[in-house]
């Protein structure tokens, strides 16, 4: 049927036969003898909100830079609306709106002459949306870049970038650095323009609460490699923690595999019995699980993004669980 | 919104959270029949998170007819929202006796006993109801 709500954009995964707007198609980026990221793939179809996570060095920012076409991959493809990022930067930029990690604009001129300054990059141009963004804000019209506070720089920024009215968002960690109410305006400011637009966007943040309730589709980048690349639904759907007591008992004299079905990706063993992180939950395994001899007291909780990524990106050998 | 509150982590999607929530407080009443709910954009804001999330759980409550769309005016309760789907009943139940068993496993009380005390509670809440008549 037809949806009533505008603002209805595709959650579910048949969303992703459509084009995607960003792709990463095994891209591997080397610096010399160290290398970045190893053959990434993955798309951002329309109406994705699509977060890349990683811990700081796991490739995060060699990526973007690559996907945005201002560096050339060591092996794999970029593509930006179909065409390749290296090659076709020029004209996709124009669709696309990015905040950086670093807040980057002449130091000397003032958010209104920045203003003025891109509109002559952009076909398309809402020069309201800017006055309209940097009153909300509360940013100063006459003071230089250079000496506006950091939450200001990235509001400016994320004002230049909804400007355009990108098909494309790319947010490469914008909170960074920012204190708790000035992310809270940046956070509200993003989720307006969804509201408002259905805008796709690929958001690399470490703001994992914040991303929480407004990501489709979750990314996980460590040391290099992707091992996640799924709709948070399902991301959701795999992950519990369980824990229980384990005794021994005449039948039972060892532990050690009865976690196996679950695929484990972090086990702790505390004073108390097991706290596990599985990444391959079933229910019905987990009904047998509890009954079986030496288990006890055996209960799985649901775990929130940030819970997800701390399991997987804490363990020095940690993987999706699908290897 | 007040009294719709989200648990990340929860087994429960987002969007079935605010269904469920919007259901609630159509159910108690403590939003009565013709409120306005708030915008898409408005309650996004306000849960910061994703619209179109919102717009999913909107469009499945106007689907059973529990808000009604005005085109150009907003979105409120139903005149008449009906009441709690059969499917929907059995669910809720379902998942509370879940919590319940794994209490009562947890602290070593029988199926048996567990069960004969659901039924005490059952009748204490037939008492409670003739009490009021």
């Amino acid at each position: 049927m037809i949806s009533a709500f505008a603002a209805s954009s595709p959650l579910s995964s048949s969303s992703r036969i459509a084009a995607p707007l960003l792709e990463s198609d095994a891209i591997t980026v080397r610096y010399g003898r160290s290398i970045a990221c190893e053959a990434v793939s993955f798309s951002v179809a329309p109406g994705e909100v699509y977060a890349l996570l990683g811990r700081n060095g796991a490739g995060k920012s060699s990526l973007v830079r690559c996907l945005l076409g201002q560096q050339n991959p060591s092996a794999g493809r970029a593509r930006l609306f179909g065409g390749d990022s290296w090659t076709t930067r020029v004209r996709a930029l124009e669709r696309v709106g990015v905040v950086p990690e670093e807040p980057d604009a002449p130091p000397e001129m003032t958010a209104l002459r920045l203003a003025d300054f891109c509109r002559r990059l952009y076909p398309r141009w809402d020069g309201a949306s800017v006055t309209r963004r940097l009153d909300r804000f509360e940013v100063p019209r006459d003071v230089p870049f250079g000496r506006l506070s950091k939450g200001q720089k990235c509001q400016v920024l994320l004002a230049m970038a909804l400007a355009p009215s990108p098909d494309l968002l790319v947010l490469d960690d914008p909170t960074l650095g920012l204190d708790v109410v000035a992310r809270e305006f940046f956070w509200e400011e993003f989720l307006g323009d969804l509201a408002d637009r259905g805008t796709t966007a690929l958001v690399t943040t470490h703001d994992l609460a914040a991303i929480e309730g407004i990501a489709t589709r979750v990314g996980v980048l460590k040391m290099g490699r992707l091992i996640v690349d799924e709709d948070v639904e399902t991301l959701k759907g795999r992950f519990r923690r369980i824990r229980y007591a384990n005794r021994m008992t005449e039948t039972r004299t060892e532990f050690g595999n009865e976690l196996d079905a679950f695929d484990a990706v972090r086990v702790r063993v505390r004073g108390w019995g097991i706290d596990a992180v599985v990444s391959n939950w079933d229910e019905s395994v987990f009904e047998r699980f509890r009954l079986m001899d030496g288990v006890e007291g055996a209960e799985a909780t649901a775990l929130s993004i940030e819970e997800i990524f701390v399991a997987l990106a804490g363990e020095a050998d940690g993987n999706g669980g699908r290897t | 919104m007040r009294g719709l509150r989200l648990d990340f982590s929860s087994a429960s999607p987002i969007w079935s959270q605010i269904d469920e929530g919007m259901r609630r407080l159509v159910a108690s009443q403590v939003l009565p029949a013709g409120t306005a709910v708030p915008s898409i954009r408005d309650l996004a804001g306000d849960l910061q998170v994703n619209p179109a999330t919102v717009a999913k759980a909107y469009q499945r409550l106007a689907d059973d007819g529990i808000l009604i769309v005005r085109r150009g005016e907003g979105t409120y309760v139903a005149d008449a929202a009906p009441a709690i789907r059969r499917a929907e009943r059995i669910r809720l139940v379902r998942d509370a006796a879940s919590r319940y068993a794994s209490l009562a496993a947890s602290v070593g009380v029988s199926a048996d006993d567990a069960a004969s005390e659901l039924a005490a509670a059952w009748r204490r809440l037939g008492n409670a109801k003739g009490d009021r008549r």
